[in-house]
């Protein structure tokens, strides 16, 4: 049997959704914490699962760097995963596949109502931060063409090179939407890579511009420059927990637990984080640490 | 020093060869190989009679004695000159299979930079001295019989008009009727040509009918020198035995006979 | 949207990360056989350092692909670019099937007709433009094949790093759990990697009857 590329992808992809879903449980359950591939979600994954263990008493597993959004959404659905972090515009528009509607407020009801409604999953409150994404440039460049919003940036797309991860290209309120809303002609296809390469891709100028996250530890380490979403394109991205109600009712606790994070971080202290670990290379479990008992949580 | 024997075409002295074991393929041997005559190395397998052969194209190089090449040490000659002094002609032919037959006998030529119209000549020539219709030039070796392939790879090996022409065991190869006429057809050749041949062989017999000169080896030494009746009368040993393992009785030192030879020549 | 539906939409850019494809997987053999060829040709006539050296370019496939790429990031110059730790990456691993055919076909030549062509007054660049290599050139071309094929596989997992290819629909794909956008990138790897398959077979086919 020659081993043709897909039957070896078709393989692979098996191996992937198997490993990331698999249950592998034992009759006593650990609460299961999953999160996204990149270091916020990491670290704010490691943020549920210290808080759990510390305030609710519950054995924690975790699962992190699962391949995506869909893929987190997937996990609860299915059972194997109990809660994530996610962004409210990103549940609103990328999951629940709704329009974009401004104001932070009311895209947290929607989210919440609708999560409820559909498939049972509470959305509580959010931890306290809006990480939207973030068109980056280079603050050499932001510098020379005094660029420090998008649509001002729209005059260099089309000599310029965008790069961005995989699930912004494809996502409802992505590469397309963006595109279409500050009328950005670029000169080729963007630049396709895992999240964690985009800053490096800027730095050595494969790319001229990027989508990274608002709360990236590197923007300012780097010298880079975020620019300002000024036609209002991305909606909010508040960050809230998302957890089975099955879970809330199995684990005594758990919801108070999550709930007692509610509002207590803020975009400075979860940018200080991602430094942490992204900039000083620090561990993430250590880092996450350091945050609860400073802040006594 | 170096001025020798004008009518010795190769000599051989004190020649060993080891392998790199230890052991000696040809052991201290010494041996004049006159001009324009055929030479017979005749001995069983293991005597040591390919591996002299090689010594003296340099396909392999002594490991003590020397030898020379017309009057000039083998060691002096650039092998690739040597080599085209000298045709070279193996028992399984090592035709180019990837060639037709006349570009088989015309490479060496090719590679001299002869001009194409004199190779083409050249290559015409040699076929129809060894006996091989010019239907066959465009053939290639898988469509040949083993007749025509020995044929070629003796055309091959004269392609230079080299003045000595080193065999190893052509005809062995050959079922017995087609190497009694290749046989008869070679030494009529050479009477015709009057080259150097040194000829290995195990076979009595084609010792006998081709050769001048037989020198019979035994484990890498010379057990004696002797022209064909010398081999047919001496007490020897050796040669004895070969004799009667042979059934040699009345063997001739003379020319084959057969319809397929003509005399003229 | 399904598999032709998306085909249909987005025929450039299935186009274009076709040829980023190809261009990724050829460039990356062409380096491999203009390295192998000779390195091939050198250790086929040394036994002991064919060992070697072949035991060098094995152990390389040990290394998940994913992982090469990974530790390519810290080379100077070649870390720098995704393309260039693709091409790195990929000529290391198809080298390999090169070099083996390479050095097994030479050494395939019916030694009788090597040792003739020696014998004969051939120079060992001769004998091996003239009579070897020629000789050889289906089992080496039955190697490029293997490494062809290799290659059009491992390009895929590129993308992961960014250097682009059809990969890059297979990640997107698995990104956002959509079937479509997987196979959008699969079927085409798979297609191309068929074509060079069969069109290779046939060209050995060709060499090896002749001789």
């Amino acid at each position: 049997m020659t081993l043709t590329p897909v039957r070896v992808l078709r393989a692979a992809v098996s191996v992937v959704v198997a490993l990331s879903l698999s249950c592998g449980r034992q009759p006593s359950r650990a609460v299961v914490v999953v999160s996204k591939n990149f270091t916020e979600q990491a670290i704010l994954g490691e943020l549920l699962a210290q808080r759990i263990e510390r305030a609710a008493h519950l054995p924690v597993e975790r699962r992190f760097y699962l391949a995506g959004t869909y893929i987190c959404h997937q996990a609860l659905l299915a059972g194997h995963a109990d809660v994530y972090v996610e962004y409210t515009g990103t549940a609103l528009t990328a999951v629940l596949k709704e329009p974009p509607v401004t104001g932070s407020e009311a895209v947290f009801e929607r989210v919440r109502a609708e999560y409820a409604r559909r498939w049972g999953l509470a959305v509580l409150p959010s931890l306290g931060f809006n990480n939207s994404f973030a068109v980056v440039v280079r603050g050499a460049d932001a510098r020379r063409f005094n660029l420090s919003t998008l649509s001002g940036a729209a005059a260099r797309a089309p000599l310029w090179r965008l790069g961005v991860g995989f699930e912004f290209m494809e996502r409802p309120d992505g590469y397309s939407g963006m595109v279409k809303a500050y009328g950005l002609s670029f000169r080729e296809l963007p630049r396709v890579m895992d999240l964690g390469l985009l800053y490096r891709a800027l730095q050595e100028r494969q790319v001229d511009l990027v989508v990274g996250n608002s709360t990236d530890g590197l923007i300012n380490a780097l010298d880079l420059v975020a620019l300002d979403d000024d036609r209002h394109y991305f909606p909010p991205y508040d960050a809230v927990p998302v957890v089975r109600q099955e879970a809330l009712a199995e684990f005594p606790g758990l919801r108070e637990a999550l709930e007692g994070l509610g509002g207590h971080i803020s975009a400075a202290d979860m940018r200080r984080m991602n430094f942490a670990v992204d900039g000083e290379h620090r561990d993430s479990a250590e880092v996450v640490r350091e945050y609860l008992q400073a802040h006594n949580l | 020093m170096t001025a020798e024997r004008s009518d010795s075409a190769i000599a051989i002295r004190g020649v060993s060869y080891h392998l790199p074991g230890g052991c000696a393929l040809v052991d201290s041997l010494s041996l004049e190989i006159p001009a324009r005559l055929t030479l017979v190395l005749l001995g069983r397998s293991g005597s040591g009679k390919t591996t002299t052969l090689k010594l003296m194209n340099r396909l392999l190089d002594p490991t003590a004695g020397e030898l020379f090449v017309e009057g000039r040490p083998a060691k002096d000659w650039d092998p690739i000159r040597l080599r085209r002094h000298m045709g070279y002609a193996i028992q399984d032919v090592g035709l180019f299979p990837h060639y037709t037959v006349e570009r088989n006998i015309g490479l060496l030529p090719e590679v001299e930079g002869w001009p194409a119209i004199r190779a083409r000549e050249r290559v015409r020539e040699l076929m129809a001295l060894v006996g091989l219709d010019a239907s066959l030039a465009s053939r290639y070796p898988s469509e040949l019989s083993g007749g025509q392939r020995q044929r070629v790879g003796v055309a091959r090996a004269l392609a230079l008009d080299p003045p000595i022409l080193l065999m190893d065991e052509p005809f062995g190869a050959l079922d017995p009727l087609t190497r009694a006429e290749l046989q008869g057809e070679f030494y009529r050749l050479q009477k015709r040509l009057g080259k150097t041949v040194v000829l290995v062989t195990h076979d009595l017999r084609e010792a006998l009918l081709l050769g001048a000169r037989i020198a019979l080896l035994e484990s890498g030494r010379l057990a004696g020198l002797y022209t064909p009746d010398e081999f047919l009368r001496t007490s020897d040993a050796l040669a004895v035995a070969y004799r009667q393992a042979f059934g040699a009785g009345s063997g001739p030192s003379h020319p084959p006979h057969g319809p397929a030879l003509g005399g003229a020549q | 949207m399904n598999l032709l539906d998306y085909l249909i939409a987005h025929p450039h850019e299935v186009l274009a990360l076709s040829i980023e494809h190809i261009s990724l997987a050829g460039f990356s053999v062409g380096i491999a056989f203009l390295v192998g060829l000779p390195l091939g040709v050198a250790i086929a006539r040394r036994p002991a350092l064919a060992r070697a050296v072949l035991g060098v370019v094995n152990s390389i496939h040990v290394v998940p692909s994913l992982a090469l790429f990974g530790f390519l990031f810290a080379v100077p110059w070649i870390g720098d670019r995704a393309p260039r730790m693709a091409v790195l990456a990929l000529s290391l691993y198809t080298l390999l099937p090169i070099l083996r055919n390479v050095c097994a076909g030479i050494l395939g030549v019916d030694p009788a007709v090597v040792e003739a062509g020696r014998g004969l007054g051939l120079t060992e660049g001769q004998l091996l433009r003239r009579v070897e290599l020629p000789l050889a050139l289906g089992v080496i071309i039955a190697g490029i094949r293997v490494a062809v094929v290799l290659a059009i596989g491992i390009t895929t997992i590129a993308a992961a790093i960014g250097a682009g290819g059809l990969g890059e629909l297979i990640f997107r794909g698995l990104a956002m759990v959509n079937d479509s956008l997987i196979f959008a990138g699969a079927l085409p790897a798979a297609i191309l990697a068929l074509l060079a398959d069969s069109s290779l077979g046939w060209l050995e086919g060709r060499l090896r009857k002749r001789v």
